[in-house]
């Protein structure tokens, strides 16, 4: 027993010698786990617990007793339990751990100033943790300076997109105004005339036979019935005009699944996706197309001087887009070059620049860092471009059918009134215009009554009142969109029009911010939630009242978001029953604020890093 | 964990109970078998006192020093089958033959009582069942050897000795046993068949056209041996209250009446191991375990009774008045056993003294084994967490949050498709390197391993079994199959010795693959728990080794299972590790095996409170190392319930948080910083006395007495506390007192009289025998401290138990009237068997005459092997101590240290309030003194 506490000793001493010459430049006993900057806080001969409680004489300091509640007089030790140990850490970041990690046999500052008793041997370990650290913090300041350049565009966009929309709401309200009128005018003008042919078949029922009577009052009837077969019509019309595709989606997935909320039917099967999600790139870019002057020039090339003018020329790309977006239904790969074309330059460059300064590594770092960080499910750069596609491209009116019929309309309406600012005004100059004639033309004052003026009255009146339908379902669409909170800087708005998916073993997670989650399984569909809110300052969005769990609350998720180059969804997960997390990483999550504190902590980094090396 | 009905129909009409009406229980009262659809308790029950022709004794005699003889039965009419109660023409010879008795004294106030049939002249080759293994091998040699009878003038009777001031009575007609204190009034302690109750169905050959069949529901139970059951009276004298037979859920510490005059007539309790779901918080029903041990106590004696005996029993606790509603009896407690096979094996302890009669029994069936360290510390548990991630993530988090935490356990879903040893490789591919993660943290983890097995051809465990006939078989011999979570399963037949062997051998780490030496096993769903069997359990007339009839056996059922896991982890380390075993299903001698907690509880205030009732009637039937699971098994607790759950569970001998797989997630950090500080602060008091802890499981291991005590286990004489069912005591010196309301502005405590207390909170002294209303605390639910005593602990807070094992220790001494007070320390390695070896360190701390005094209470003869410390005590609180004293001198020595006013904890806010000795310094294992000046 003496002789095995002699050794004990004699180990300790020992490694107490190897400590203090490993850690030479540490401070003396008495300032251990003190922060360089508050050394001058323990000058003095007595001192005073931060806390104030009470005062403790400089041989009290680190004394192995707990005098101060708070742990001012243990900041070295394990005495206090709400005691603080600093750690320097040299050539790594310093760092400050519970004093309940003070001497309790495991290593868990780097550079082992935690456990100086002698029962285990720490080795420093900062200054190859210190090179990893810094080298993640720069792919991660890189990150975060490619993400913010691709978010400022963004941001540009959306804002002038809102306006757009919001001008564009505007005037369509006007439109309605003056087509409202018309119509009323044409209605006004129906009944006068159907008054008129009514007291003219009166009269001509003393004059004619009853049966040339009845025969004319069969044709208005006639035509009367033929109103319903117009609708229908019209909309398959109007989508050939502009884009074979378009149709496709909105034929196939949207106008006949109305109020269908579980369209299970049309869920991708893995091998049916590459195709599906073509048409849904199409669409998207249709969609792009309506609020970005680019697509617009597409779908309607004659078109131009009203828009927000286009920086790229878009025909050719688009040609090429086609052409990869074909190709991709064999090869599976999309690229980031087929939609958000001025993105694409800046996503190349990054790219480049990622691969130059990581290569591979970027994959296995971004993981590794997740342990530690809060950013912690990072954006995957080396990631298949084409998941970008897929998510950003969803069709976003596959599962919103009120959604998808007004852009449906919103589509109709636009392609037959091409600009939508000075265009729109000859468009309704027209209708104006052949109103006015048919009215003019028509002539109370002949009996009888012309039965093709007046027919061309109705049909005038169908066609106006239809417009102006759909119109008001445009209004209506661009309204309830316009409401929602798009962020301080509207850099929410193009998730508007997006959905994003994620396959996790069976099951596809698919979520579309503004308006629910679903988790897919071969053909059903589980709501996860309909959209809430924004959380957390932007950085969460909720998805509530899902579907309802058995023996649990209603399904619900929450999408964390994270900065990243490329949008993509990732890492669901189901941490309390139906209770689902997933992480998105999108450059709109990239914040000014998290750079500059990424580069502070940089620069902590590098300012102790030689000297640490030169001791090592 | 686990709720049966979840994989039935059920499910949908049990949702919508939930759903629609909270109030409403899910438990399903019509799936179990009450009283009255029982046909032995059903006839029994209705049977007025002396209604039944008695026995007489004959041919008494000693022999081996025991008293054995006959009971004859008398020769009117007295056997009836429970089919017709009515049918005097059922009479047969097997009614008028006698019954063999044996009465046997032990050492320390203990009689037994055996009654079996005479096998000599047996109308059937079916012997009646005597459940081995569950009495200590060594009891028979603590025997007494009875010299002489003798017969007390008056009366036909046989008297003999049965312990200092004790003796034994044999009437001899009718027949009965009263057990009483010498002298000349003779007061009566226990005695049996005082009210003529005694039924004794004998097997008997099954006539023509007879049917012994019994239908429940949709089972029916083949009984090819007919009625067997047995029924007595037995009545505790000199008693108030009576306790124990657990498992009950009740918000009361006393079994109150379940018939009698003035008591609404209840289900008798029963013991019958039951997996129920959603159990109610307050009702007689059978559910986990069952130990047919009851205490009484009153001013004069506490006494118990246990009725070896592992087939279903009723027992019915009788109001005063229930015999004779014209003079009902003051000062004694009826009490009326029945079961439905079996034999009488009872033993009768006369106490004097509440702790006498635990001691009693514990001499009977066995102290709790003395636990690993890390498994009196606080534990981590779901179902389910989910993946290496989740675990690592939630070890992550408890650090982070400076939240110290000994064990992480894996649920069923761990598994690979429900087959235990095995895993899910996708959801933990690396098992070892992630309990290597933990264990460098000197963390522990336990994995479920539950009795059913998967059929499945396949899987090893199930083609072994089948192969070497190893499971329990059904009525028509083929293997039992029934349903549980992996479906289609059966049982090894725990009964038979091979086969727990057998058992035992596949916790190696060659078998268990996956498993390494920090990991340790729950066993769950051993009722055992068969969802599509009759009342959720097995058939009765299952059969096991030695065609034992499972009903025969049943409660015994999970003790057989308990036992095998244990020595499979005893085994597995060479017989040099402790095994850590968790099972829910218990009997009597369950706690020489491990744990067990009180099931599948509901996050509701109701199950807060009873809790401590139920841990409470556990300890004082040996079960010491029980809890309940915090924050409660099923729905979400309310963050205030959850908070007040951690503060109570802080106390609970097994301290386990665990959680539904449907609740939301509630591990301590998710309610915000300050709730995550409150249950942090309730985890760091159960860290902070882990030594006060440690060293109650050592005297429970060595005495019996349990860590969790009833207030009259401690203060016998005083008559408050007889059925105060709130507070408790931890050990001998802490009291606790539960809040149980959500949003109580107050708490009411009582302080037993005869000793004064201190608040732990702000050491405010308080005199016993009041009933103090205190303000409740957010932070704390009201604890106090003992005057005379001395608690050790240790204040610096650490990840996990391990890391402690180095840190100094407090010593808090509260003082009493005469300035005195003891307390008592001890260690080992926390981990070994070598403390049976005398390694290990056990102190008793004396403070009288202004000196404290370390003397070393580690008997000479302890053994050979040593234990050593370094550790050190770094402060002496002192409670009660007049102020003016200034300085400590330590001998040897004489070092000089300075006495200055501290904080009672070390906890931000507290107040400098208690004298305290400034690092005195001294190595805990040495022989020291420190005088006060």
């Amino acid at each position: 027993m003496g002789a095995l506490r002699i050794k004990f000793s004699v180990t300790i001493t020992c490694l107490f010698a190897l400590w203090i010459a490993g850690f030479a430049s540490l401070p003396a006993r008495e300032f251990l786990g003190i922060a360089p900057q508050d050394e001058g806080y323990y000058k003095s001969d007595v001192i005073k617990c931060k806390d104030g409680a009470k005062k403790f004489t400089k041989q009290q300091l680190n004394d192995e007793f707990c005098d101060c509640l708070d742990g001012t007089d243990e900041p070295g030790t394990s005495a206090c339990p709400e005691g603080k140990f600093y750690c320097r850490n040299s050539g790594h970041i310093p760092q400050i751990i519970f004093s309940s990690r003070v001497n309790d046999g495991l290593c868990d500052c780097c550079d082992g100033s935690d456990e100086y008793n002698g029962n285990v041997n720490c080795s420093n370990t900062c200054w190859e943790a210190g090179k990893a650290a810094r080298e993640r913090l720069k792919k991660k300041i890189e990150k975060h300076q490619d993400g913010l350049v691709i978010r400022k565009q963004e941001v540009e966009k959306a804002k002038q997109e809102f306006v757009k929309e919001e001008v564009e709401l505007s005037k369509l309200k006007n439109e309605e105004k003056i087509l409202k009128g018309l119509v009323e005018k044409l209605r006004e003008h129906k009944e006068r005339i159907k008054k008129a042919e009514e007291e003219e078949r009166l009269k001509k029922e003393k004059e004619e036979a009853q049966r040339v009577a009845e025969t004319k009052s069969n044709e208005q009837k006639q035509l009367l019935d033929e109103y319903p077969e117009d609708l229908p019509e019209r909309p398959h019309d109007k989508l050939e005009k502009t884009s074979q595709y378009v149709k496709d989606d909105h034929g196939d997935s949207i106008a006949y699944d109305h109020g269908s909320d579980h369209k299970s039917h049309e869920v991708p099967s893995d091998h049916s996706t590459n195709q599906h999600v073509l048409e849904d790139k199409d669409i998207t870019t249709v969609k792009a197309g309506a609020n970005e002057e680019t697509g617009t020039k597409e779908v309607h090339p004659d078109d131009a001087a009203d828009q927000v003018q286009s920086p790229e020329t878009t025909e050719g790309l688009s040609r090429e887009k086609l052409g990869r977006l074909v190709a991709s239904r064999w090869t599976g790969e999309l690229s980031d070059k087929q939609t958000k074309e001025h993105n694409d330059k800046n996503e190349e460059e990054k790219e480049n620049h990622d691969f130059a300064e990581s290569g591979e590594e970027e994959n296995y770092d971004s993981y590794y860092h997740s342990d530690t960080d809060d950013d912690r499910h990072q954006y995957d750069d080396e990631d298949d471009d084409n998941d970008f596609q897929d998510d950003a491209d969803e069709p976003y009116g596959k599962d919103e059918v009120e959604y998808d019929d007004s852009s449906y309309t919103d589509k109709d309406f636009t392609s037959e009134s091409p600009d939508t600012t000075t265009g729109s005004l000859s468009w309704l100059d027209k209708i104006q215009h052949t109103v006015q004639n048919v009215i003019q033309a028509f002539n109370f004052f002949r009996t009888p009554i012309d039965i093709s003026e007046s027919s061309r009255v109705n049909k005038e009146y169908d066609d106006a009142s239809l417009k102006l339908s759909k119109l008001q379902s445009r209004i209506s669409s661009l309204s309830e969109k316009l409401k929602h909170d798009f962020g301080k800087e509207k850099e929410f708005y193009s998730f508007y029009d997006q959905c994003f998916e994620y396959k996790q073993n069976k099951y596809v997670y698919k979520v579309c911010p503004f308006r629910k989650a679903s988790q897919v399984e071969g053909h059903s569909t589980t709501q996860l939630g309909r959209w809430a809110n924004f959380e957390e300052s932007y950085s969460v969005m909720q998805f509530s009242n899902g579907e309802k769990c058995w023996n649990g609350p209603d399904r619900s998720l929450k999408v964390r978001l994270r900065c990243g180059l490329k949008y993509e969804l990732a890492d669901v997960d189901e941490p309390s029953r139906c209770e689902y997390v997933a992480i998105l990483s999108t450059p709109i999550s990239c914040r000014e604020e998290k750079l500059k504190e990424l580069q502070q902590k940089l620069e902590d980094l590098n300012k102790s890093q030689p000297l640490a090396h030169d001791e090592l | 964990m686990t709720s049966p009905v979840r994989r039935s129909a059920a499910p949908v009409l049990l949702f919508l109970l939930l759903v629609f009406s909270s109030s409403v229980s899910a438990w399903k009262k019509e799936e179990f078998r009450s009283c009255k659809q029982t046909p032995f308790c059903k006839r029994a029950r209705t049977r007025a006192p002396h209604s039944l022709p008695p026995f007489s004794v004959s041919d008494v005699s000693l022999s081996d020093g025991s008293v054995s003889g006959r009971l004859v039965p008398s020769p009117s009419i007295r056997q009836v089958t429970d089919e017709d109660p009515s049918a005097d023409a059922a009479v047969d010879d097997t009614a008028q033959r006698p019954l063999l008795f044996r009465l046997s004294v032990y050492h320390g106030g203990i009689l037994r009582l055996e009654i079996d049939e005479d096998p000599s002249s047996a109308p059937t080759p079916k012997r009646r069942f005597r459940l081995p293994d569950v009495l200590l091998p060594d009891l028979e040699d603590r025997r007494l050897w009875l010299p002489r009878l003798s017969s007390p003038s008056g009366v036909a009777a046989t008297s003999f000795y049965l312990a200092d001031g004790f003796e034994g009575i044999l009437r001899h007609d009718p027949f009965e046993i009263v057990v009483r204190r010498t002298g000349s009034e003779g007061e009566p302690v226990l005695s049996f068949n005082s009210h003529g109750l005694f039924d004794y169905e004998q097997l008997r050959a099954k006539k023509e056209g007879e049917d012994w069949e019994e239908s429940f529901r949709s089972h029916t139970d083949s009984r090819p041996h007919g009625p067997q059951s047995i029924s007595f009276d037995v009545s505790f004298h000199g008693a108030n209250f009576v306790y124990g037979i657990p498992e009950h859920a009740s918000p009361s510490l006393s079994l109150r009446p379940t018939r009698g005059s003035g008591v609404d007539e209840s289900e008798p309790y029963r013991l019958f191991n039951l997996d129920v779901f959603e159990y109610l918080h307050d009702s007689p029903f059978g559910i986990y375990g069952s130990i047919p041990f009851m205490l009484s106590h009153g001013t004069r004696s506490t006494s118990g009774f246990f009725w070896l005996n592992a087939a279903e029993m009723q027992i019915d606790v009788l109001a005063p008045g229930w015999d004779d509603s014209a003079a009902p009896n003051a000062g004694r407690v009826d009490s009326f056993w029945m079961s439905e096979a079996g034999v009488v094996d009872a033993f009768f302890f006369v106490g004097p003294g509440p702790k006498d009669v635990l001691k009693q029994y514990a001499s009977v069936t066995g102290t709790p084994a003395m636990p690993q360290e890390f498994a009196v510390a606080y534990h981590q548990c779901r179902w389910n967490y989910r993946d290496e991630e989740d675990v690592a993530a939630v070890d992550a988090a408890f650090d982070e949050h400076d939240i110290p935490y000994d064990v992480l356990w894996l649920d069923i879903e761990h598994t690979d498709g429900k087959r235990y040893f095995t895993w899910d490789r996708t959801l933990f591919p690396h098992p070892e390197e992630m309990q290597k993660k933990l264990a460098a943290k000197g963390r522990h983890m336990v994995t479920i391993v539950d009795p059913h097995i998967k059929r499945d051809d396949s899987f090893h465990v199930h083609k072994e079994a089948t192969e070497k006939g190893y499971y329990v078989k059904d009525a028509s011999g083929k293997d039992f199959d029934g349903w549980c979570w992996p479906g289609s399963s059966s049982y090894s037949d725990m009964l038979n010795p091979e086969i727990r062997e057998w058992w035992a051998d596949k916790f190696s780490y060659k078998n268990y693959v996956g498993s390494t030496a920090s990991l340790y096993i729950w066993n769950d769903m051993n009722e055992p728990s068969v969802f599509n069997g009759p009342e959720v359990t097995m058939p009765r007339d299952a059969i096991h080794h030695g065609e034992v009839e499972h009903r025969e056996l049943h409660n015994a059922y999970g003790y057989y299972f308990h036992m095998a896991t244990a020595n499979g982890l005893v085994k597995r380390g060479n017989g040099k590790d402790r095994p850590f075993v968790l099972s829910r299903a218990f009997f009597a001698g369950s706690q020489r095996y491990g744990a067990i907690w009180t099931g599948d509880n509901s996050a509701d205030w109701d199950h807060l409170r009873v809790s401590v009732p139920m841990i409470l009637n556990l300890g004082l039937t040996g079960m010491s190392f029980s809890g309940a699971d915090v924050g409660g098994f099923f729905g979400n607790p309310e963050v205030d319930l959850l908070v007040r759950w951690y503060q109570l569970g802080a106390y609970y001998p097994f301290f386990r948080g665990h959680a539904h797989h449907d609740t939301k997630r509630r591990e301590p950090w998710l309610f915000g910083e300050e709730n995550t500080a409150l249950m942090r602060e309730a985890i760091h008091i159960r860290y902070s006395l882990l030594p006060y802890y440690y060293t109650l499981f050592r005297e429970a291991a060595t005495s019996g007495i349990p860590i969790m005590r009833p207030l009259w286990l401690e203060f016998p004489a005083d008559k408050e506390t007889y059925d105060n069912s709130e507070a408790f005591m931890v050990g001998s010196s802490l009291l606790v007192q539960g809040v149980y309301e959500k949003n109580q502005k107050s708490v009411s405590v009582y302080l037993p009289s005869g000793a004064s207390w201190f608040n732990l909170r702000n050491g405010v002294k308080y005199d016993g025998g009041v009933l103090l209303k205190l303000d409740a605390s957010e932070d704390s639910i009201p604890s106090f401290q003992r005057a005379g005593t001395i608690i050790p602990r240790k204040d610096r807070f650490r990840r996990s138990s391990t890391q402690m094992v180095n840190d100094p220790y407090t010593l808090v001494i509260a003082l009493n009237g005469s300035l005195a007070a003891e307390g008592e320390l001890y260690i080992d390695d926390g981990e070994s068997y070598d403390f049976e070896k005398g390694a290990y360190i056990h102190r008793r701390f004396i403070f009288a005459n202004n000196k404290l005094t370390s003397i070393d209470i580690r008997p000479s003869t302890a053994g050979e092997k040593k234990f050593s410390s370094d550790c050190t005590i770094e402060r002496i609180i002192l409670l009660g101590l007049p102020s003016g004293a200034k300085k400590a001198v330590v001998a040897p020595g004489n070092h000089e240290m300075n006495i200055e006013l501290g904080p009672l904890t070390l906890r931000k806010g507290s107040k400098p309030i208690a004298l305290t000795i400034r690092k005195p310094n001294i190595r805990v294992a040495d022989d020291w003194s420190v005088r006060i000046f």
